[in-house]
């Protein structure tokens, strides 16, 4: 038996994890296009202010790919899945047989798209490779806007401060954090921002990015210009779908899976940020990119690889924990009315 | 493994536990020593809440550090003396269902990494016996070795 799993983050590491305790004999390799061994994504803030170095970012170390006797592929891509052969296909011509497949390929940020994206100075804060390349930048950066002011957002926000930059945070909404938090508690967090000096505009989105080669900057709305070098996108994430419909697998926004995470191929599952599923507040299918969803879909995604059938209880899309500065805040549920709620 | 049992109908609710707790403690927190044992009111009667070290342990699954570890083979779930350190994001607080785990008080002593940490039972490593056990006068709180197989959904 060959467990083939693609994607080395939350969900993927735990889901071979929790198959190798289960099954001492059959073979499981993960396969990823980072090069990194599994780090927390979570942290990356953490590691582009200098509070983590950069070996503290490993929820797993190289002991346990030996100690669970899980083959690690690393900085390698997957081009294709030729279902019918039962098989992935790398880039670079290697091919890999299953006879599970587990897809936790994750999520993609989603930058909006407007003009001057290709200057030089305009990043995503998705990855570790992503702070690496802020921190080679920043070092003649006095100036930074940041769109979106989502988890992602915010701590590259009191990142950069820390780090002596001067910030401004853009969000479209009327609120920050409009997808973790209620109004109240997200007026308590941008006032800890404001009084570090942190600039907050509500209620805009960038138009343009604007320089020659390198930013010079931002045009907001109509035709409010703020002077910056760096920009930084958290504009939130779209699933990794593509890959799944490429090999003719049910997808919406994201992977569909049933509630044992099996998509519509009896033999390849998926878990974390790429699937969408029924989120259990709400009856709704969702997409949903938090650490703790996706690892727990590792785990059940393993077990139901294996055979024994769990089923996953479902989502709760909305459950966020964090630590801004010296604000720690935790939500649960549904943190926002929404139109439905109000046809009562 | 090793587990607490709690023999609530014997609890007077004293709070000894939690005092010998904040105790033993006292060595990890330094000057804000906390509890890691509750006794709350249910139902008007004292209950002494404590971790309970869960098979399928949640705070170890929503720890994005890879922190909070169970151990194989003694089952005790801990945030104590691993590679990875606590970052104080409070994923566990927000995953434990019986809500005992917290954070420290002060900025954390034992890395510089964090604003705080998240403090919980340990089962007393220094101790032969968990020190809220043998501070007990009603017999209350028992060590009992078990397997923990045998138990369904923790």
């Amino acid at each position: 038996m060959r467990y083939v799993i693609i994607g080395n983050s939350a969900a993927g590491v735990n889901a071979g994890e929790e198959i190798r305790r289960k099954d001492k004999e059959s073979e499981i390799i993960i396969i990823s296009n980072e090069k990194d061994i599994a780090y927390s994504r979570c942290l990356i803030s953490r590691f582009l202010d200098g509070r983590l170095p950069e070996t503290q970012l490993y929820f797993k170390t190289k002991k346990f790919y030996r100690d669970f006797n899980i083959k690690p592929i690393l900085g390698k891509r997957v081009t294709a899945i030729d279902t019918s052969g039962q098989s992935v296909n790398l880039y670079n011509g290697e091919r890999f047989s299953y006879d599970k497949l587990l897809l936790a390929i994750g999520s993609t940020p989603a930058r909006p798209k407007i003009c001057g994206l290709d200057l030089e100075g305009a990043f995503n804060f998705y990855s570790l490779e992503d702070a690496r390349k802020i921190n080679n930048y920043i070092k003649n950066v006095k100036k930074a806007v940041i769109a979106g002011a989502g988890f992602a957002g915010l701590e590259a926000a009191y990142a950069l401060r820390k780090l002596g930059v001067g910030v401004t945070v853009v969000e479209r909404c009327s609120q920050i954090l409009p997808n973790q938090f209620d109004y109240i508690s997200s007026e308590l967090i941008r006032e800890d921002l404001e009084g570090l000096g942190v600039e907050v505009i509500l209620n805009e989105s960038l138009t343009s990015i604007n320089g020659c080669g390198t930013i010079e900057s931002v045009t907001i709305g109509e035709d409010t210009d703020i002077s910056c070098s760096m920009v930084i996108f958290a504009t939130g994430v779209k699933p990794n779908a593509q890959l799944a419909s490429e090999a003719g697998l049910n997808k919406d926004r994201g992977i569909l899976v049933d509630e044992f995470l099996k998509t519509s191929n009896p033999n390849i599952y998926a878990a974390g940020d790429c699937i969408e599923i029924e989120d259990m507040n709400t009856g709704k299918r969702q997409v949903s990119a938090t650490w703790f969803n996706a690892v727990l879909q590792g785990k059940f995604s393993g077990l139901n690889m294996l055979g024994i059938a769990k089923r996953y209880s479902g989502l709760v899309g909305i459950q966020n924990a964090v630590q801004f500065h010296r604000l720690g805040a935790i939500s649960f549920g549904m943190t926002q009315v929404t139109d439905d709620d109000l046809n009562y | 493994m090793k587990k607490l049992y709690m023999r609530i109908e014997r609890c007077a609710g004293c709070k000894r536990c939690e005092l010998a707790c904040v105790e033993e403690h006292k060595k990890i927190d330094g000057l804000n020593p906390k509890t890691r044992i509750f006794v709350e009111s249910i139902n008007d009667r004292p209950v002494p809440v404590v971790c309970r070290h869960c098979r399928d342990a949640l705070c170890v699954s929503a720890c994005m550090a890879g922190c909070m570890q169970k151990d194989e083979n003694t089952g005790i779930v801990t945030n104590q003396g691993h590679e990875q350190k606590c970052v104080g994001c409070w994923m566990c607080i927000m995953a434990c269902p019986f809500g005992v785990i917290s954070l420290s008080d002060d900025e954390a002593t034992i890395n510089s990494y964090a604003f705080a940490q998240a403090v919980k039972c340990d089962f007393c490593p220094d101790q032969d016996t968990p020190a809220c056990v043998s501070a007990c006068p009603n017999e209350v709180i028992e060590v009992k070795d078990i397997k923990e197989e045998a138990l369904c959904g923790m």
